[in-house]
C-alpha cells in the first residue's frame, strides 16, 4: 500500500488544529480498514469521524492509490473478500493462496486466523471428555506464528500484518513479544486502533506503561486516555478526554461514553447518569455500555428508568451480553433475584469472559442467601481478571455473613489494595478488625476511610463508637464533632444518620468536663430528635440543677443558638487540626 | 498435622470416554479373547488386566511395553491392529468397533465382570458419540500411534531405561513393578510444558485420570520426601499448566499451597489456601448426602489451615485469631473433632508463644480420648511428656507415659507418632546423660521399616523425627571424637533435608554447634568466634552461652561474666533448666580464673541440686567434676578423690571423650596431691601416671593438643619424682615437641580443670 507511509507522515506531524487532516486520515483509515475486514476498527474510526465537520467535495482524499501488485490481485481479493464476509474462512484463504500484494497477504493470514477460531469454538461444543474442554486451541496459531515470524525477522510485515502477528502472540500466551509487535505496529501504522486496543489490554500497570515507545500522534491521546481509565487513574483519564473534547471531538459518542464510564468508575453517580443520558439522546439504538448505565441506575434505585431501559433494549437486540445484565440488574431492583441470576447466567452464556456479569450473579446469590454460589461466582470473576476489586469486596463480604472476620480479612484486604482510596473497603476492614478486637487497626482503618473521603459517611461515626468503647473521652468527643460536621457540611440528608448519638454523648461530655454552656446547646440540640428526646431533656434539668448552685449562666450563648445552623462548631473548645487518632 | 484431602476425588465422574488408550486396551481384550494363548501368558495378561484398565492413560509405547512383558505374541497382534487402523481409514476403526465381542453371550467376558463392564462402557460411550466426535476421535488415534511410531530410535518399545533392572520381572511382581512403572514414566511424559514446548506433537491431552494420579502422587511425595517429588519452581509450573486447562481442579490449589509454604512463599500460599477452600465450599455444597453438613465443615478447616499456615510463617498473633475463629464456628456447629483439633493447634501455639499449656494439653488429651481420636490423644500426650521433660518430673512417670501411648499407636499403625515417640524417647535419654539408651534407641528408629505403605519407592524418612535422632546421633558421633562419623551423618542430613526444607534448621544449629565444641577443644578460638553470631541466629539462648563461653577463653572475662548473668535471668524466666546449670558451672569457672575458688562453690552446690532434681546425670557429673577440682584447690584432696569418685564411674560409662579425659586428669592430679600424704607415695605415683596415660588417650583421640601437653608435663613431674630418668626425659621431649607446636603460652595448669 503506497498510501500507507503518506498517513504516518501525516499522522506524525499534525496536531489537534488541524481537524481536517484528522479527518482525511480517519477516512482513508476506514477505507483501509474496510477493505481487510478489520470491522472493530472501522467502527471506531467511523464513529470518530462522523463527530468531525464534513469536508467540501475537493477536499476528499484520493480514494485509491493502487500498486501494480494489487491490479494483478484484484479479482482474486475480491473473490476472497466476499467469501470473508460471508464467513467461509477456509474458501477464502484457498483464493488468495497465490497472491503478492500485501493487502491480500493480510486477508489471507486473517482468513487462516479467523477459521482457526471459528474451528476452536466449534470444537469446544463436542469435546470427547471433561477435561479436554480446556484444551481445545486454535491450531492455526502455531502455524501462523512460524510464518509470520519469519517475515517479521525479514522486516517484511506492514502495520496491519504486524497487528496480526501481535493477535497471535498473545493468543499464544507469548505476551512479552506480542506487546513488543503491538508497539512496532502503532509506529508502522499509527492510525489502526485494532492494535492501540490490544496494548491497552496488555499493559498492566503504569510503570509498564511509562516504558513502551509509542509514536507521539493525536491518536495516542486516545490510547492514553483510554489506558488511564483501564488502570483506574481516573482524574488523568478526564482531563484527557476532556482535552479531546476542546480540540473538537465534542459531538463524539465514543468519548461521550469513555467519560461516563470514568464516573462511573470514581463514583461519580449524577455525572454519569447526566453522560450516559446524553449518550442516549444522541445514539439511542447504542448497546454498549448501557450495562454501565444499568449499574448507575440500579444504584440510585431509579426503577421506572431502569424498567424503561430493559425494555427498549430487549427491542433492540435481546441476545446481547449488556441486555441480559441490564434485565439482571432490572429484576435485581425489583428484589427477583432468581430471575436476576437466570440473566446473569444468560449473559454468561453469551459471553463466558464477561466480567461484570460474573461479579452480578454473586451479588445475587448473596441476596438470594446462596453463599457457596456467591463465592463461586465471585472466584469465576477473579479468575477473568484478577483486578476484579468488586469480586474480592464481595468474597470478603461473603464471609463475613458466614462469620468469618478474620478469614475475611484477607479478601478485604486484596481489594483495599486495588483500590487504595475507596472507603469502603477500608471501614469494611475496619469493622472486621473490630469484631477481632483489634481496636488499633480499626481505627487505623476508620480514620484512614475518613481521610480518604467517606462515600458512606459511617467511618467516624464506627471510629468515634470504638473510642468510645476504648474510654478514650476525649479522642471520642473530637470523632463525634468532625462527624456532626461533615453531617451538616454535605447537606443532603443520608439514610443512618446518628447525629442524635453523636449529641448525646457530646453533651455528656460537655457535662462530665463543667463545660456547662456546651452541655446544654446539645442537649437542646438532642431534643430535636425523637429517640434522645428524653435524655436530651434530662441533661437540661441536670444543668440547670447544676447551675443553680454555682453561676447564673450568660444570655450569650441562646443568641448564637438562635441564627446558626451548625453551632457545635463556634462553641467547640478542642482544636481539631491537633487530632489524629 | 495437615488437613490433605488432595488424594480426594471431588465430584467423582462418572461417565466414561473413549480415548485411543482406551482403544488399545479394547484391542488388547480383543486379542485375548480371540487368539490362542499359553496358559502360563493367559495368567500373566489377566494379572494385568486390572490396573490398566483402572489406571491413567498411558503411551502406547509404555503399554505395549507392559503387555509384552508377559506375551510378545499378543502385543505384536495389538500393534498390527492399531497400525491398521491409523493407517487405514475411519471405517477401519468403526469396524474394529462393530467386531468387539459382545459381552452378553461371551463366556469369557461375561457382563456383569470387570471385563464385561468395561467393554459395554466402552461400547456405550462409543455409540453416543457424534459424527464429528468420532471423527475426531480417529484423528487422536492417529496421532496416538504416530506419536509412538514416529520415534522407534528409542529402542524397540520406546521406553528402554528400565529394561534392564526389571528384566527379572515374574509373576509375583507384575503388580508392583506396574505401578512402579507407572511412577517413573510419569516423572517423564507428565512434564506437560517440556512437551508443549520441545515436542509439541507428542502430548496427548491430560485425562482427569492422570491430572489426579500426579496429584496425589506429588502430595505424597511432598509429605514423606519432597526432595524426590518435583523442583517447587518446576512443580509450580506444572500446576498452573493444569490449572489453566481446568480451573476447576481445586486440589491444584492445594497443591500449590503446599508447594509454596516448601519455599516459605506466604504470598502465594495464603491466595493458593483460600483459593482451594473457596472450591471445595462450592464442591462441598454441591454434591454428596451431607451437602449443609460438608460445605460448614470446610468452611471451619478452612480457618484452621489458615492457623496452621500462620503458625508455620511464626505470625503468632495472626494465627491466634484465625484458630479462633475456627473455634467459634466449631463451637456454634457442635463440630467435637474439629474443636479437638483446634484444641490441640492452640496449646501448641500457646508452646510456641513460651507460656505454659500443660493444662490445656491435659484437657485436650482428655477430650480426644473421649471422642476415640487416638491422633490427638496421643500428640497431646506426647506434648505432655515433653512438658513434663522440661520441668523435672520423675523419668519413669515419662517413659511410663510413652510406653502406654506406644501401645495405642502399634495399635492403631500410627507410623507417623510410634517415629515422634522414638524420636522423643532418643531426647529424653539424652538429656539424662545415658548417651548408650540415646544411641540405642536411634538406631531402632532408623533401622524400624516404616508401618506406610511403599508408594511410588518412597519410605517415609524425612520427617522431624528422623532430623532429631540423626542429629542427636552426630552430637553423640561428636562426643566419642568420631568427627568421621559425624561428618557422613552430615552429609546424608543434608541430602535429606536440604536446606531450604522445613527441619533443616535442626542440623544446621547442631553442626554449628559440633564446630564450635571442636574448635573449642582445639583451642582455636578464633574460629570458634565467628560461628557465634550463626548459631545466635538459629538460636538466642545458645548463641549467648557460646558467645560468653569464647569470651571466657579469651579471658575477656567481665564481659562473659555480664552475658552469663543475663542469661541467667533469661533462663530463669523460662524456665530452661540445662542451660541454667550450664551457665551456672561456666561462672563458677569464671571465678576460678580470678583465684576465687570458694565463691564458685555454692553455685556449684546449686548447679548440683539442679541437675540432680531434673536427673540430668551428664550435668550432674560434670557437676561433680568442677566440685573435686574446686576442692582440690582449696587443699583438701582427700575430699576431691572422694567426691570424684562418685562422678568417674556415669563419666566413664556415659560420658563424652572430653570428660572423661578431663575426669581422669582430675583424678591423677588428687592422687599427686596425696603422694606426699600417703604412706605408699611411690605406689600412689604409679597409679597416676598410669590414670594420667588413660586420660592422654583420650586427649589425643580428640586431638586436644592443650590438654595433652599438660598431661605430659605432669608425668614428666611424677616420673622425675620417682627418680624414673628414662620416662621423664621421653615425657618432657614430649611435652617440649607439644609446646612447639601451640606456640601460645602454657596456661597455669592449676587455674583449670
Amino acid at each position: 500500500c503506497l498510501i500507507t507511509p503518506n498517513l504516518k507522515m501525516a499522522a506524525l506531524c499534525s496536531e489537534f488544529g488541524d481537524l481536517v487532516q484528522i479527518k482525511k486520515q480517519l477516512i482513508s483509515v476506514i477505507s483501509l480498514c474496510k477493505e481487510r475486514g478489520l470491522v472493530h476498527s472501522v467502527k471506531w474510526a467511523s464513529e470518530l469521524a462522523f463527530a468531525l465537520d464534513p469536508l467540501p467535495k475537493d477536499e476528499l482524499p484520493p480514494s485509491h492509490l493502487v500498486s501494480e501488485e494489487d491490479v494483478q490481485d484484484l479479482d482474486a481479493f475480491a473473490l476472497a473478500k466476499s467469501y470473508f464476509d460471508l464467513k467461509e474462512y477456509d474458501r477464502a484463504a484457498y483464493f488468495l493462496r497465490g497472491c503478492h500484494s500485501k493487502k491480500a497477504y493480510f486477508l489471507y493470514m486473517y482468513s487462516r486466523y479467523l477459521s482457526g477460531e471459528k474451528k476452536k469454538d466449534d470444537e469446544t461444543v463436542d469435546s470427547l471428555g471433561p477435561l479436554e474442554k480446556g484444551q481445545v486451541r486454535n491450531e492455526a496459531l502455531r502455524e501462523l506464528r512460524v510464518e509470520l515470524s519469519k517475515k517479521h525477522r525479514a522486516g517484511e510485515l506492514d502495520g496491519f500484518t504486524l497487528y496480526l502477528y501481535g493477535v497471535v502472540l498473545r493468543k499464544l500466551d507469548l505476551l512479552k513479544e506480542a506487546v513488543e509487535v503491538f508497539v512496532e505496529a502503532t509506529h508502522t501504522l499509527p492510525l489502526h486502533w485494532g492494535s492501540w486496543l490490544e496494548l491497552c489490554n496488555l499493559v498492566t500497570n503504569i510503570e509498564m506503561l511509562k516504558s513502551l515507545s509509542l509514536p507521539s500522534c493525536w491518536i495516542k491521546d486516545f490510547f492514553m486516555a483510554h489506558i488511564y481509565t483501564e488502570l483506574q487513574m481516573i482524574p488523568g483519564a478526564l482531563q484527557k478526554y476532556q482535552s479531546l473534547i476542546e480540540a473538537g471531538f465534542s459531538k463524539s459518542t465514543y468519548i461521550i461514553s469513555q467519560i461516563a464510564v470514568a464516573y462511573h468508575n470514581i463514583r461519580d453517580i449524577d455525572q454519569a447518569l447526566a453522560l450516559f443520558n446524553e449518550l442516549r439522546e444522541q445514539d439511542p439504538y447504542r448497546i454498549e455500555n448501557m450495562d454501565t448505565f444499568s449499574n448507575l441506575l440500579y444504584v440510585k434505585s431509579m426503577k421506572p428508568e431502569l424498567s424503561y431501559l430493559a425494555h427498549n433494549l430487549v427491542e433492540i437486540d435481546k441476545y446481547r451480553v449488556e441486555t441480559c445484565c441490564v434485565i439482571g440488574n432490572y429484576y435485581s431492583l425489583r428484589s427477583q433475584h432468581e430471575k436476576a441470576a437466570l440473566y446473569f447466567q444468560r449473559a454468561l452464556k453469551l459471553n463466558p469472559r464477561c466480567l461484570g456479569a460474573w461479579t452480578l450473579m454473586g451479588h445475587e446469590y448473596m441476596e438470594m442467601k446462596n453463599t457457596s454460589a456467591a463465592i463461586q461466582a465471585y472466584r469465576h470473576a477473579i479468575e477473568v481478571n484478577k483486578r476484579d476489586y468488586r469480586a474480592w469486596y464481595g468474597l470478603g463480604q461473603t464471609y463475613e455473613i458466614l462469620k468469618m472476620p478474620f478469614y475475611c480479612l484477607y479478601y478485604y484486604r486484596k481489594a483495599h489494595q486495588l483500590r487504595p482510596n475507596d472507603s469502603r473497603m477500608l471501614v469494611a476492614l475496619g469493622e472486621c478488625y473490630e469484631k477481632l478486637s483489634q481496636q488499633v487497626e480499626a481505627k487505623k482503618c476508620y480514620w484512614r476511610a475518613f481521610s480518604v473521603g467517606d462515600v458512606e459517611k459511617m467511618a467516624l461515626l464506627k471510629l468515634a463508637k470504638l473510642q468510645e468503647q476504648l474510654t478514650e473521652t476525649d479522642e471520642a468527643a473530637q470523632s463525634y464533632i468532625i462527624y456532626i460536621q461533615e453531617i451538616f457540611s454535605c447537606g443532603e440528608q443520608l439514610e443512618h444518620v446518628e447525629v442524635s448519638t453523636a449529641l448525646r454523648y457530646l453533651g455528656q461530655y460537655y457535662f462530665k468536663n463543667k463545660l456547662y454552656d456546651e452541655a446544654s446547646l446539645c442537649a437542646q440540640r438532642c431534643c430535636d430528635y425523637n429517640d434522645a428526646r428524653e435524655e436530651g431533656k434530662a441533661l437540661l434539668r441536670q444543668i440547670s440543677q447544676v447551675r443553680d448552685q454555682t453561676e447564673t449562666p450568660s444570655g450569650e450563648l441562646f443568641v448564637s443558638l438562635s441564627d446558626n445552623n451548625t453551632p457545635i462548631k463556634r462553641v467547640s473548645p478542642l482544636n481539631l487540626s491537633s487530632f489524629t487518632p | 498435622m495437615k488437613y490433605n484431602d488432595t488424594g480426594k476425588v471431588v465430584g467423582l465422574v462418572c461417565r466414561y470416554w473413549v480415548t485411543p488408550y482406551k482403544i488399545s486396551v479394547l484391542s488388547l481384550l480383543y486379542e485375548m479373547t480371540t487368539s490362542k494363548i499359553a496358559l502360563q501368558e493367559k495368567r500373566r495378561l489377566n494379572k494385568l488386566i486390572l490396573p490398566l484398565q483402572q489406571g491413567p492413560d498411558l503411551q502406547l509405547g509404555q503399554f505395549l511395553k507392559t503387555v509384552e512383558d508377559c506375551c510378545p505374541q499378543t502385543a505384536f497382534a495389538v500393534k498390527i491392529r492399531l497400525n491398521e487402523m491409523a493407517d487405514g481409514e475411519l471405517k477401519d476403526m468403526e469396524f474394529f468397533f462393530t467386531t468387539l465381542p459382545n459381552p452378553t453371550f461371551d463366556s469369557e467376558a461375561y457382563k456383569t465382570s470387570v471385563v464385561g463392564l468395561f467393554i459395554r462402557h466402552m461400547l456405550l460411550a462409543y455409540n453416543k458419540l457424534s459424527f464429528s466426535q468420532v471423527y475426531k476421535l480417529y484423528k487422536s488415534l492417529q496421532h496416538y500411534y504416530h506419536v509412538y511410531d514416529a520415534k522407534p530410535v528409542d529402542g524397540q518399545m520406546g521406553v528402554p531405561t528400565f529394561v534392564a533392572d526389571d528384566s527379572d520381572m515374574d509373576l509375583t511382581s507384575t503388580e508392583v513393578t506396574i505401578g512402579d512403572k507407572m511412577e517413573r514414566e510419569l516423572d517423564s511424559p507428565l512434564l506437560i510444558s517440556e512437551l508443549r514446548n520441545e515436542d509439541p506433537v507428542s502430548r496427548g491431552p491430560l485425562s482427569q485420570k492422570q491430572a489426579e494420579y500426579f496429584l496425589a502422587k506429588q502430595a505424597y511425595l511432598l509429605k514423606n520426601d519432597d526432595n524426590k517429588a518435583l523442583r517447587p519452581a518446576k512443580l509450580q509450573e506444572e500446576l498452573n499448566n493444569m490449572l489453566k486447562f481446568n480451573p476447576d481442579f481445586a486440589e491444584a490449589h492445594y497443591l500449590n499451597y503446599l508447594n509454596s509454604m516448601r519455599v516459605q512463599d506466604i504470598y502465594i500460599s495464603t491466595h493458593s489456601l483460600l483459593h482451594y477452600f473457596d472450591r471445595l465450599i462450592l464442591s462441598g455444597s454441591e454434591g454428596k448426602s451431607n451437602g449443609d453438613e460438608g460445605y460448614g465443615r470446610s468452611l471451619r478447616y478452612a480457618a484452621l489451615n489458615l492457623a496452621s499456615l500462620h503458625c508455620r510463617f511464626g505470625h503468632y498473633q495472626l494465627a491466634d485469631l484465625a484458630l479462633q475463629e475456627a473455634i467459634r464456628i466449631a463451637q456454634e456447629s457442635n463440630d467435637h473433632v474439629c474443636l479437638q483439633h483446634c484444641l490441640s493447634w492452640l496449646y501448641t501455639l500457646e508452646q510456641m508463644k513460651g507460656s505454659d499449656s500443660s493444662v490445656l494439653t491435659e484437657d485436650s488429651v482428655k477430650m480426644a480420648a473421649h471422642f476415640c481420636l487416638p491422633y490427638l490423644a496421643s500428640l497431646g500426650i506426647q506434648s505432655l511428656v515433653q512438658q513434663g521433660a522440661v520441668q523435672g518430673k520423675s523419668a519413669h512417670e515419662l517413659m511410663d507415659a510413652l510406653k502406654d501411648t506406644d501401645i495405642l499407636h502399634w495399635k492403631h499403625s500410627l507410623s507417623e507418632l510410634i517415629e515422634i515417640s522414638l524420636a522423643q524417647t532418643i531426647s529424653i535419654w539424652r538429656m539424662y546423660g545415658k548417651s548408650t539408651m540415646a544411641q540405642q534407641q536411634a538406631q531402632l528408629l532408623l533401622n524400624m521399616s516404616s508401618l506406610e505403605p511403599v508408594n511410588f519407592g518412597v519410605t517415609q524418612n524425612n520427617t522431624e523425627a528422623f532430623a532429631v535422632a540423626l542429629c542427636h546421633l552426630a552430637e553423640l558421633h561428636a562426643e566419642q571424637g568420631l568427627y568421621g562419623g559425624t561428618t557422613e551423618i552430615f552429609k546424608h542430613l543434608k541430602e535429606q533435608f536440604p536446606p531450604h526444607t522445613q527441619h533443616a534448621k535442626l542440623w544446621m544449629l547442631c553442626d554449628l554447634k559440633i564446630q564450635f565444641e571442636k574448635h573449642m577443644n582445639d583451642g582455636k578460638y578464633h574460629l570458634a568466634q565467628p560461628l557465634v553470631p550463626a548459631i545466635r541466629a538459629q538460636n538466642k539462648t545458645e548463641g549467648l552461652y557460646r558467645k560468653a563461653q569464647v569470651l571466657k577463653s579469651l579471658s575477656r572475662t567481665t564481659e562473659a561474666y555480664r552475658i552469663l548473668q543475663k542469661l541467667q535471668v533469661h533462663c530463669e524466666k523460662t524456665r530452661c533448666t540445662e542451660t541454667i546449670i550450664r551457665v551456672l558451672l561456666s561462672t563458677a569457672e569464671l571465678h576460678w580464673e580470678s583465684s576465687d575458688f570458694s565463691t564458685g562453690l555454692p553455685l556449684l552446690l546449686q548447679a548440683l541440686t539442679l541437675s540432680r532434681k531434673h536427673h540430668l546425670q551428664a550435668l550432674a557429673s560434670r557437676t561433680l567434676l568442677h566440685l573435686a577440682f574446686t576442692q582440690l584447690m582449696l587443699g583438701v584432696p582427700e575430699q576431691a578423690l572422694s567426691v570424684l569418685h562418685e562422678a568417674l564411674e556415669p563419666i566413664l560409662a556415659h560420658g563424652g571423650i572430653m570428660d572423661k579425659g578431663r575426669a581422669l586428669m582430675l583424678a591423677a592430679r588428687c592422687q599427686m596431691a596425696l603422694v606426699a600424704t600417703r604412706p605408699n607415695g611411690r605406689e600412689q605415683a604409679a597409679v597416676a601416671i598410669h590414670t594420667l596415660d588413660e586420660a592422654a588417650s583420650y586427649f589425643s583421640t580428640l586431638n586436644c593438643k592443650e590438654r595433652l601437653r599438660d598431661v605430659r608435663y605432669l608425668q614428666a613431674r611424677l616420673h622425675s619424682s620417682l627418680g624414673q630418668t628414662a620416662q621423664r626425659n621421653r615425657c618432657a621431649m614430649l611435652f617440649h615437641l607439644l609446646d612447639r607446636e601451640l606456640q601460645t603460652p602454657r596456661a597455669p595448669t592449676d587455674m583449670r580443670l
